[in-house]
């Protein structure tokens, strides 16, 4: 369980909203956009969900859970003492 | 659950509202002490440490029973929708695309099952509720601009599809056909608290946690996004129907040679909902008057065809495939623990090592995968038999609730008390069944095969009041019973009865970080938000 779940999905985040916002990007007034009603919705999500990724992507590395040893389960606690 | 948007409104919301966020909150204060500290390792070990065995193997069989027939329902669901709306085609061969959509995400959901366990299936959930939300929001908010709004769909749809209380107090005045102490006690009350509170599907995730507390805010915290997400699924519904043909061309043209433009029907709106086809003959199906039946389970797919433009289109999709998928993942993981822990280790090989188990695991991840592929199937060729398998389920289900209520809240409760009362519960829903009948529905799978005392008005109602009759029957019989056989001592059941345990000590923590305290928020954002859309 080592692993901070905000990495996996910040990168997933990244790279879908990476590749959106470059396609984004490259489409511009394409009346591909006629349907979502002129918006530019690759830019625009893809821009918002490369944001979001970055955030989750980036608090997660700084925390690094992942070199901190796994909190000891109830059952793995040797004696009940406390852990905080 | 989009399609019970277009076909019923945001009266679907009362599924969320009422019919989850209660018993969310009820499992987090009241029960989780006793599933954590009981040191079950699942919901049928809790009911042997508490009751007998009886009453476990009853719970072990039928669930494992049902979990891997709902992850072969899922995984049919999803083969059916790539299908319907042609996603692989020139790719893969029409005649095949459903075997492959079904051994693909078999194969996807066993690999990283068999790779990471219960671990890698919670990280999936995750990543997957993330990514529907991320597909969904632009939907909702492009469909809204479209038709006007909140206000928009106001003035298109009639008033009891956008205020979920209006019509309540009788049936036939609002849009799913209940009356509101069916809705209340049915599903308020019975099938949500049966639910959430003792489905080890549910469970499971809280018991993996790391302390009490962490357990306790489990249901409280996933409360939260349960409330907001009707926005997510219900409204892209409701747009659905709002939206009249000559707004934009007509981009569904992939799904639907059969999306004619109709006029607004003011008492059944269905707007972009295509005709539901009959799959032999391609001709568009007629209910019993005539009318053309429209396929609302066609809703969502149809507006992510209809306002995403290639590239985020990809994501819509993206987010309805992992909808479905992340139902097999949890099944197959509740699956394999309660086989290897409740079936083989209590029935078949008592003595074995550790090493052992956690083969027997793998084997059963395997062996759930497949039986999820056969039950697929086997929905492909009976329709009847999945409406069938569902009505088994509501049997079995309705009463539990009665048998952990009594449980852990009254001492007394005997082992051969929780037993009768289980089955006596699953019989009365089946006679119940058999005697009441939905309106202007034939005698059959639909009830009325012993003979017809009662109509409903309809389907939901029926099933409601089957469940209210089922937790009542078991609920008296369980008392009854438990009163002439001899109480357990009261030393055995420390941990596992509310008088009888220590209530979890919280002085370390602050007054935020109470779970009563979160559960407070929970349930006043729950009041307003009802009154918003009452």
């Amino acid at each position: 369980m080592g692993l901070d779940i905000r990495i996996p999905l910040g990168l997933i985040f990244l790279i879908i909203g990476g590749i959106m916002s470059v396609y984004g990007v490259v489409t511009r007034h394409s009346a591909i956009y006629e349907k979502s009603l002129d918006v530019n919705l690759n830019l625009v999500w893809g821009a918002l969900m490369l944001l979001f990724g970055a955030v989750m992507f980036f608090v997660g590395r700084r925390q690094k859970w992942q070199d901190d040893p796994v909190t000891p389960r109830p059952w793995e606690r040797s004696g009940g003492t406390p852990r905080h | 659950m989009g399609a019970s948007g277009a076909k019923y409104g945001i009266n679907t919301s009362h599924f969320y509202w009422i019919g989850a966020i209660p018993a969310m909150i009820f499992v987090g204060i009241f029960m989780m002490p006793f599933y954590y500290g009981s040191k079950a390792r699942s919901v049928p070990e809790y009911l042997r440490l508490r009751f007998d065995e009886k009453t476990r193997a009853v719970n072990a069989f039928t669930f494992a029973f049902m979990t891997v027939l709902s992850s072969g329902i899922s995984m049919y669901a999803m083969a059916l929708l790539i299908q319907t709306l042609g996603l692989f085609r020139g790719i893969i061969p029409d005649n095949y695309i459903f075997h492959v959509s079904v051994f693909v995400s078999a194969i996807i959901v066993l690999g990283y099952i068999f790779l990471g366990g219960l671990t890698s299936a919670i990280y999936n959930e995750v990543l997957q509720f993330f990514l529907i939300v991320a597909g969904f929001v632009p939907l909702v908010w492009i469909g809204l601009r479209n038709v006007g709004g909140w206000q928009g769909i106001k003035q298109t749809l009639p008033t009891t599809m956008t205020h979920s209380w209006r019509g309540m107090a009788h049936a036939s005045t609002n849009t799913l056909g209940v009356e509101w102490v069916g809705l209340a006690m049915g599903l308020g009350f019975v099938l949500s608290f049966g639910y959430w509170c003792t489905d080890f599907l549910v469970i499971q995730r809280a018991m993996a946690a790391d302390s009490e507390t962490s357990a306790r805010r489990v249901p409280l915290i996933a409360a939260i996004p349960k409330m907001f997400f009707p926005f997510l699924v219900i409204l892209p519904g409701l747009i659905a129907v709002s939206v009249t043909s000559h707004i934009a061309p007509n981009p569904a043209a992939v799904v639907a040679s059969t999306s004619a433009s109709v006029p607004l029907v003011d008492e059944h709106p269905h707007g972009i909902i295509p005709l539901k086809t009959n799959p032999l003959n391609g001709q568009p199906v007629l209910d019993s008057n005539g009318q053309p039946v429209y396929n609302y389970d066609l809703a969502i797919p149809v507006m992510l065809l209809r306002f995403f433009p290639t590239g985020i289109l990809g994501l819509g999709l993206t987010a309805l495939l992992a909808s479905f998928m992340s139902g097999m993942a949890g099944n197959v993981t509740a699956f394999n623990t309660v086989w290897t822990y409740d079936i083989y280790q209590a029935y078949i090989n008592k003595r074995a090592t550790d090493a052992h188990y956690l083969w027997m695991g793998r084997v059963a991840t395997i062996g759930g995968i497949a039986l999820s592929i056969a039950a697929a199937y086997a929905a492909t060729n009976f329709n009847n038999i999945m409406d069938a398998l569902q009505l088994v389920f509501s049997f079995v289900n309705a009463p539990l609730f009665a048998t952990f209520l009594l449980g852990m809240f009254w001492k007394r409760t005997t082992g051969h008390g929780a037993f009768t009362g289980l089955v006596s519960g699953t019989f009365a829903a089946l006679l119940h069944h058999g005697l009441t009948i939905p309106a202007d529905l034939a005698p059959g799978i639909h009830g009325g095969w012993i003979s017809i005392i009662h109509r409903y008005p309809s389907e939901m109602a029926q099933n409601f009041w089957t469940a209210i009759f089922a937790f009542s029957v078991n609920f008296i019989v369980t008392i009854a019973v438990s009163l002439v056989t001899k109480p357990r001592e009261e030393s055995e059941l420390v941990g596992l009865v509310y008088s009888l345990t220590p209530k979890p000590v919280e002085n370390h923590l602050e007054w935020y970080q109470k779970p009563t305290t979160l559960a407070a928020a929970v349930f006043a954002m729950l009041i307003i938000l009802n009154l918003v859309f009452a």
